[in-house]
């Protein structure tokens, strides 16, 4: 790995050329777990560019291996077969830079700090904390101004989950990668974080790959929606969601936006 | 007691309502205690029971004038040995259990000795301590320390391991080191799991050292308690047992104390 970025330094072009227009590749990659009789092939034969600045939503029914997809990005679980580079980097390299975030489906905040000081651990381990964000300004950012000192159980599941994003974006990761981070809140505060996270996408610029197991949620974030079909788990189709940038939830309610959910109700009908 | 675990239960309790509550919960437990003991005073009384077999709570009361120097001088021994093998004790336990947590081997190894040892009475190794030892501090403190040490090692292991996958996880896509993981991590989720068990060790610490003195001892508590009840000093007996007690007490308040001001989060709140 060390050996091929060296060699790669030199030509500074095409490096920030791949930089540039794609943030995450992934190439033929397979993930099987186990060994032998038991081994289990999560995902097979996986191939897909992320565009820089895009947002792609991952969307497929369970076992479909869109959270080891994200999670083999994010160097969390080893790839078996093929190749995954962020930024031109291996995800470990990438990891180590701090190129990319994460963001769970429980907020994972530690439940004896508070709020702030859950955002600033990045910034406390793994040699992080060179470029970041300033905290107070993030917590501002996603609304909980004013809730600087309070504890993770004095918040509500949604108030837990802004702060795990703040907290993701304190290192200013190029990349945001997001394993179903709604699915346990009700569907008022989903739809009220999912606004939000389409601005803080513009305002902050940054590539965010998001895992989801609800249709609308998918359509509404996306403007590429990566739809998986599973057993084993491999890419159905890339489908490009033809909807104005600035998005609204009123939108939900377009014909538009129902016939791309029924396009994908369709494609995962099909898996 | 009661009071300590109620204030951890509700810690906002504030200005003068609060402290009315607080004098009025306590209240009833007040009233029980003072029943308690006139019905005492009344039985020994009203069927005239020898004070050498049951004095009443005057008589303990009278012992406490008269032999409060006995009683004090004989204090402070107990006190001395039931605090250095609490400190022994759980600290070796502590160390023991980190050492565990980052050695499997270790653990694979010394683990059942451990608890094999703790399944012999304590009662049964006092004799052979004090026949290493002789009968000065040292095997009384070897006792209370291991008669903490035990509940401390298995509640320790446990919370250093009471780490959920997601925030390891989420510790990893940090590049956090093994001992940044340790003190960010490990030892705050441990700390709920290590008080209560140093609740435990603070009362049975002081069971230790007297049942130590109990053998070959001419100081101490436990000594007290086995010449007084030899020479049908019952009221001096009693007053022994009460001060034995107190010191439980006493412990067992300074353990809660710290834990209120230390954690102030709740374990299960938050995942």
């Amino acid at each position: 790995m060390n050996a091929r970025a060296l060699a790669r330094s030199p030509v500074m072009p095409a490096a920030a050329d791949v930089e540039a227009n794609v943030a995450v590749s992934v190439r033929n990659v397979d993930v099987v777990f186990g060994e032998g009789e038991s081994a289990v092939t999560a995902l097979s034969g996986v191939s897909v560019d992320i565009a820089a600045g895009s947002l792609v939503t991952m969307l497929g029914p369970s076992g479909c291996g869109k959270s080891t997809l994200l999670r083999a990005i994010a160097d969390l679980v080893p790839v078996s077969a093929g190749e995954i580079t962020v930024l031109g980097r291996s995800p470990e390299e990438a990891r180590r830079e701090r190129n990319f975030s994460f963001v769970f489906q429980d907020a994972t905040l530690l439940p004896w700090r508070s709020a702030l000081d859950n955002v600033r651990l990045p910034l406390e381990v793994g040699g992080g904390g060179a470029a970041h964000a300033e905290p107070r300004e993030l917590l501002e950012l996603v609304g909980l101004k004013g809730r600087e000192k309070a504890l993770p159980a004095e918040l509500s599941g949604g108030m837990r989950q802004r702060v795990a994003i703040a907290r993701a974006l304190v290192s200013r990761p190029k990349i945001l990668l997001m394993d179903e981070p709604f699915g346990a809140l009700d569907e008022i505060t989903r739809d009220k974080l999912n606004e939000e996270l389409l601005r803080i996408w513009r305002e902050t610029g940054t590539t965010i790959m998001f895992v989801t197991h609800s249709i609308p949620e998918a359509a509404f974030l996306g403007q590429q929606v990566l739809v998986l079909a599973s057993h084993p788990g491999r890419v159905k189709e890339l489908v490009t969601v033809d909807l104005p940038a600035q998005r609204r939830l009123a939108m939900r309610d377009t014909l538009d936006f129902v016939q791309i959910t029924a396009h994908l109700r369709r494609l995962l009908e099909e898996c | 007691m009661a009071d300590i675990a109620h204030r951890s239960a509700a810690p906002v309790q504030h200005g003068l309502f609060g402290l009315t509550d607080r004098f009025r919960d306590k209240l009833p437990a007040a009233f029980a205690v003072v029943g308690l003991i006139a019905a005492w005073q009344f039985v020994v009384w009203a069927f005239s029971v020898p004070t050498y077999m049951a004095p009443g709570p005057l008589d303990v009361l009278r012992s406490f004038r008269d032999d409060g120097w006995t009683l004090l001088s004989n204090f402070w021994p107990t006190l001395f040995e039931a605090m250095l093998g609490f400190v022994f004790g759980n600290l070796i336990a502590i160390l023991l259990a980190v050492w565990f947590v980052h050695n499997r081997t270790a653990e694979r190894a010394f683990y059942p000795i451990a608890v094999f040892m703790h399944t012999i009475p304590i009662i049964a190794v006092a004799p052979i301590l004090v026949l290493i030892f002789g009968s000065g501090y040292l095997p009384k403190v070897i006792i209370a320390a291991l008669i903490c040490f035990f509940p401390t090692l298995v509640n320790m292991v446990r919370g250093l391991k009471a780490v959920t996958p997601a925030t390891l996880d989420l510790m990893r896509v940090l590049s956090a080191s093994k001992s940044e993981i340790f003190w960010k991590v490990r030892i705050q989720s441990s700390l709920p799991f290590l008080f209560a068990a140093l609740k435990i060790a603070s009362t049975t610490c002081v069971i230790g050292a007297i049942v130590a003195e109990w053998i070959g001892s001419n100081f101490g508590l436990g000594a007290l308690i086995i010449e007084a009840t030899y020479n049908f000093r019952s009221p001096l007996l009693y007053a022994t047992v009460f001060v034995a007690a107190l010191l439980a007490v006493v412990l067992f308040s300074i353990v809660s104390v710290a834990e209120a001001r230390l954690i102030k989060w709740k374990a299960s709140d938050v995942h």
